[in-house]
């Protein structure tokens, strides 16, 4: 059963058009000319309890506008929204309960008080049963390694000890679903691996709905098994990472050091991607040659000292997408 | 329509606890209290200075006496301990660092939040005016009315506090459109010390100002109490000018019920 189901949602937002100069800026604040653009423009998806879904696009796709949306902020132009069997903009005090939300770039924390003050705050905002709140807090300071900091002001925080407060916080009062809008931007590997192991068993332990948006693939690639790819406000991909792989990532790259000086490097089959020195990378398209036969022509022509096939990562399959755009099988051409 | 649709079960608990955080963390600054009450007592001392100067060289009016006029400006002072704090700044600095938008997702509603933690501040520096008041009354002699009197002023006080709350809260609520407000809010301040009675009573200015000053919402924050305190409102005017205060609530509470649903419908409809 769907817990989450949005048809046909579109945002528009008005702004004032802006004139250039002086004379513009002082005209405008007499009469003003506003422009409409839709940051949403007919999204409709559905998301089954317990999945941990990837929101990915690039700036200004409309990934926010969507969240803000789902989580009752935002009215929609059109189009319908449920959540949990709620309507969020409707029902913004019941639907609150149900969700939880880390904002990367934002904390929910309260700047001047200790982490375990903010909490005791939110048991109460979420009237969290006080022995369920307690088994909790326990759960998140054990995995969350907060039990150092829980009595340090918010504001003295590092950014990584914040995130993982904000994270304990969004989650003290069982939400079904989650919403994560870039949770590691900015923090170190560590922090971020942290924060990911934590993502990863709220959703298998708990049985969490998330929706996770990112610039960091590796992100992706760890936690969602599904993506949809957003992108001037429209859904253009929404599938399992596998398959975006498989259609997107047809591309390997066969990287081969020549154990002698060649002046022109050209094995049939593949294009040249670029050469520094004796390393010399060629993109091949894996359902037109095999890498046995490339290999074959390689060694054929040329003198070599090693050979290695490059999978193509998640992010240079997005960057592709983001770049010319996703069109269902067409990827046979090159770039 | 507004964001606040449907509403379950309404709990006081957790805006308790927001007025107590905010209340403990006005107390962390502890400097503040103490500069505060010292500024109180400067300002008291030099009024005092000023309105004996004032009245040795020109005919006392027959309104209010030398110890009168002493007595109403250390109270305004008091006063100004909770009167001139900017209760729902919280709102302003949400809007302007979008904070707000998560203060949204909460089971809260979210203007009450608001006014929970500007009352929380508002009650540590009720507080502090018991100290100063004892301070006030050992270094300047005020007088000090009839239990009844007293009772009447507080009620008037609450009133006049509440409309000021009311102003405050409307004028942050215009953050909803622009973040510049700064400058508008310094005006109402400087209007309010000054046709509000903070400073100088109204009861000295010139009859026909004083006829328009006496109906506005700035009198009603400090003019009325004050006025209700030094015994120049007697007991039979008591209900007329509580009826003015209680309009002043009633109007500005409406207004400030319309700018938080203006406000807040423009912030789901154009995002934070």
């Amino acid at each position: 059963m769907a817990i989450i189901e949005t048809a046909d949602l579109r945002k528009v937002f008005r702004s004032v058009k802006r004139r250039p100069g002086v004379g513009g800026a002082i005209a405008a604040l007499f009469s003003r000319e506003y422009e409409e653009k839709a940051a949403v423009d007919g999204i409709t998806m559905s998301l089954e309890a317990g999945e941990l879904v990837g929101y990915l696009g690039p700036n200004g796709a409309g990934k926010s506008t969507t969240i803000k949306m789902l989580t009752g902020i935002l009215v929609p132009t059109s189009g319908s929204i449920s959540v949990a069997d709620l309507v969020p903009h409707r029902q913004r005090l019941e639907n609150a309960q149900n969700i939880g939300v880390v904002f990367g770039q934002r904390s929910q924390l309260y700047w001047d008080l200790p982490l375990r003050e903010s909490f005791a705050l939110l048991r109460s905002i979420y009237d969290v049963p006080r022995e369920r709140f307690r088994e909790n807090l326990d759960h998140f300071i054990e995995i969350l390694d907060l039990d150092e900091f829980m009595d340090t002001p918010v504001r003295q925080l590092s950014l990584g000890e914040r995130m993982r407060g904000d994270f304990a916080a969004a989650m003290l009062h069982d939400p079904k679903i989650v919403y994560l809008d870039e949770p590691t931007i900015g923090l170190d590997v560590v922090a971020k691996e942290a924060i990911r192991e934590f993502i990863t068993q709220l959703n298998r332990e708990r049985g969490t709905t998330i929706i996770l948006t990112t610039h960091d693939l590796a992100d992706i690639e760890r936690l969602a098994r599904r993506v949809i790819l957003i992108d001037d406000g429209t859904i253009i991909f929404d599938g399992p990472i596998s398959r975006l792989r498989e259609e997107y990532g047809t591309h390997r790259t066969l990287v081969i050091t020549l154990a002698d000086s060649y002046e022109d490097v050209q094995v049939e089959g593949a294009d040249l991607e670029s050469r520094e020195g004796n390393v010399v990378r060629l993109r091949f398209d894996r359902r037109r040659t095999s890498a046995e036969a490339l290999i074959r022509r390689a060694m054929e022509r040329y003198a070599l000292s090693d050979i290695a096939i490059v999978e193509p990562d998640i992010d240079s399959i997005v960057r592709r997408i983001y770049r010319e755009g996703y069109t269902e099988g067409a990827i046979g051409s090159p770039s | 329509m507004s964001v606040v649709f449907s509403r379950p079960r309404f709990r006081l608990e957790p805006y308790v606890e927001f007025a107590k955080v905010a209340m403990a963390k006005e107390a962390t600054y502890r400097f503040d209290v103490f500069t505060n009450i010292a500024s109180v007592l400067v300002r008291v001392y030099i009024l005092r200075t000023v309105w004996v100067a004032l009245y040795a060289h020109n005919a006392a009016p027959s309104e209010l006496p030398l110890h009168a006029v002493i007595t109403y400006s250390t109270i305004a002072m008091l006063m100004s301990l909770v009167m001139d704090i900017d209760q729902t700044r919280i709102l302003r600095d949400s809007l302007h660092d979008g904070s707000i938008v998560l203060d949204f997702t909460k089971p809260m509603r979210v203007p009450l939040y608001f006014i929970a933690n500007g009352t929380g501040e508002v009650l540590f520096h009720a507080v502090l005016m018991i100290p100063a008041l004892a301070l006030a009354l050992f270094f300047v002699h005020i007088d000090v009315p009839s239990f009844g009197t007293l009772a009447v002023f507080l009620v008037s006080f609450l009133l006049g506090y509440s409309v000021g709350f009311c102003i405050n809260f409307i004028l942050n609520c215009t953050a909803f459109w622009t973040l510049e407000i700064t400058a508008v809010q310094f005006i109402v301040t400087w209007i309010t010390d000054l046709v509000g009675g903070e400073l100088v009573p109204l009861v000295l200015f010139p009859a026909a100002l004083q006829n328009v000053l006496v109906v506005l919402p700035f009198a009603a924050m400090f003019s009325t109490p004050l006025l209700i305190y030094v015994g120049h409102i007697p007991p039979a005017q008591y209900a007329g000018a509580l009826g003015l205060q209680a309009f002043w609530l009633i109007a500005l509470g409406a207004v400030s019920v319309v700018m938080w649903r203006l406000g807040a419908r423009r912030l789901v409809s154009q995002g934070g």
